[in-house]
């Protein structure tokens, strides 16, 4: 699907963003508390947090524009300002708005591939890429929000950068192009960049992100793989489906089992094997259609990850409401 | 430096305000200088009065044009957010500060090269047969004030891009840009002390710098006209030092 890039000079490249010790106030919000983490290259990392925990400061502070008080965030070891050419090192999106609404989606992609010494071929190329073509003329203040991420996607990946960063990007998409930001993502880690996604909705990131910081309150809450991740949120589960959720959770409570609906007909069963919840429903007459191992949603796994973590709940609005 | 400002010039042509305003200029320019040429009367004598800068008088109008277009050249990234993109893509925020001023002293210079030209021939035009006294580049004092006023418009211009980087907003930056050209002479009006009306009108940006257009009775005037051309660059220097150095600590 991409391209340009060729992938085997990109597997050799240091392609990681590396942030350490970030502290950041704006008067006597601290809106960054220590914040450390790494991006590494072939991996979708999510960064995921309730509004305001930081994650946009913590990309602004990476890309030079904001200054950070204490920390570094380095790029292939250099500070942004320091790269040549920048945006071949990094492509970043932070605001799919932030455009001159009267300049067209090409003039604008223009003077960026301009500002980096690129050729108005490259532009039509990444045009191509993300299904603006036919609309490239068109003024950008009449875009969708949704077609001014596209064009926002584009920008960020005009210098065929081995990192990309975005924020927020599902913001605005109608599903069809959250599918297709998706299927982008990984394409993007597949050829070997480091890819950092911001969201503050860990559904959107489902199938997408091989790698988690969870953010809080301007620091790291938990860095973890997804594999990891879900795995421990499933732990020795075992789903059950069946038409009757009372009764299965009444004959499995009664035989030992620790049972939870997690949906309408859904329960999920610990503390009993498969073989055993069998039995015991088949005993009790109690229908089921499926007793299978659990797999935890992403968004389960992120919840059980922020149970123990003081810091996030009470950055939670709920939780300070109390 | 060289990429920095093909981008800027990039911007500046992608989008068609500029080169809206920069006509503007130009027609505001000639138009006022025209009008004002052909109220005056004259006689066999000569018109009286200095035709040179009555013919030039249309910068009145038109220097505002050029401050607009200077004050949207960064106060318009502000408004939408664009300049982060543009301090991402070249980060050295001292050279996309040069690079608009380049860019704009370049555009500039060319709209007011045309408009300074064009209201000498309009003025050539409708002031009656002078004879060895009509207007002439080749009269040294015309020259220096024609000259000098495509100078002047480029120091508004530097001037307004310097004051919208410190202040960020449009309609403000507009705000404080006109009121220090046109509300100095208006005050200056008010007071009936002379001594204190001529100090104004020599460190105000737009009666100082408009000196250089004087070319008759120079002896009258409160400032010599280069040395009242160096008062607005020096307006000039001191808003751009300013908005560079903002430019520079502040976060985007």
């Amino acid at each position: 699907m991409f391209a340009a890039p060729d992938v085997h000079s990109l597997a050799g490249m240091e392609a990681t963003i590396e942030v350490s010790g970030l502290r950041k106030s704006f008067g006597r919000t601290v809106a960054l508390d220590g914040m450390t983490f790494s991006v590494r290259p072939g991996l979708v990392t999510g960064f995921v947090g309730p509004n305001g925990a930081g994650k946009s400061t913590t990309m602004r502070v990476i890309l030079g524009l904001n200054a950070a008080n204490e920390g570094t965030a380095l790029i292939s070891g250099k500070p942004y300002h320091r790269l040549r050419h920048p945006l071949s090192h990094v492509g970043s999106l932070l605001d799919a708005a932030a455009l001159h609404s009267s300049r067209s989606a090409r003039g604008h992609l223009l003077w960026l591939a301009h500002s980096q010494g690129m050729s108005a071929r490259r532009v039509d190329e990444v045009l191509e890429l993300v299904g603006l073509t036919s609309a490239a003329r068109r003024k950008a203040g009449g875009y969708s929000l949704g077609m001014r991420q596209r064009l926002g996607i584009a920008a960020a990946l005009l210098g065929d950068p081995a990192t990309v960063m975005l924020d927020e990007p599902f913001n605005g998409m109608d599903p069809e192009g959250i599918v297709w930001i998706r299927g982008f993502l990984r394409s993007l880690a597949a050829q070997g960049r480091a890819v950092l996604v911001s969201s503050h909705l860990m559904s959107e990131l489902e199938d997408t992100a091989d790698h988690l910081v969870a953010v809080g309150r301007g620091k790291v809450i938990a860095d973890s793989s997804v594999a990891d991740l879900i795995g421990a949120a499933s732990g020795s589960r075992v789903a059950v489906r069946t038409t009757a959720p009372q009764d299965t959770m009444r004959v499995l409570a009664v035989a030992g089992a620790t049972v939870a609906a997690i949906g309408r007909d859904t329960i999920t069963v610990s503390g009993l094997a498969p073989d055993r919840i069998v039995t015991v429903l088949n005993e009790g007459a109690v229908p089921f259609s499926e007793v299978s191992a659990h797999r935890a949603t992403l968004e389960e796994a992120y919840m059980e990850l922020t149970r123990n973590a003081v810091e996030f709940r009470a950055a939670m609005p709920t939780e300070v409401a109390r | 430096m060289s990429l920095a400002l093909h981008a800027e010039w990039t911007k500046m042509r992608t989008v068609a305000s500029p080169l809206w305003l920069l006509l503007g200029t130009v027609a505001a320019t000639v138009a006022l200088g025209a009008g004002a040429t052909s109220v005056v009367n004259c006689t066999a004598n000569g018109c009286g009065g200095d035709t040179t800068k009555l013919s030039l008088m249309g910068v009145y109008l038109g220097q505002a044009l050029v401050a607009i277009l200077a004050v949207l050249i960064i106060s318009g990234e502000y408004s939408s957010g664009m300049i982060r993109t543009t301090l991402t893509a070249v980060p050295r925020r001292a050279t996309v500060f040069a690079a608009k001023a380049v860019t704009l002293t370049g555009v500039v210079a060319v709209a007011g090269t045309a408009a300074v030209l064009g209201s000498v021939l309009a003025g050539r035009l409708i002031l009656p047969d002078l004879g060895d006294r009509a207007l002439s580049l080749s009269d040294g004092p015309t020259l220096r004030a024609v000259f000098g006023t495509v100078l002047y418009l480029i120091l508004i211009g530097l001037l307004s891009l310097g004051v919208a980087t410190a202040v960020r907003d449009s309609a403000t930056s507009i705000g404080v840009v006109l009121g220090l050209l046109y509300i100095v002479p208006i005050i200056s009006q008010t007071i009936s002390d002379p001594d204190w009306q001529r100090l104004l009108e020599k460190i105000a940006p737009m009666s100082a710098g408009l000196a250089i257009q004087v070319t008759t009775d120079l002896d009258s005037l409160p400032i010599s006209p280069w040395a009242g051309l160096g008062v607005t660059a020096g307006w000039a220097a001191a808003a751009l030092l300013a908005g560079g150095l903002l430019l520079r600590r502040r976060d985007a």
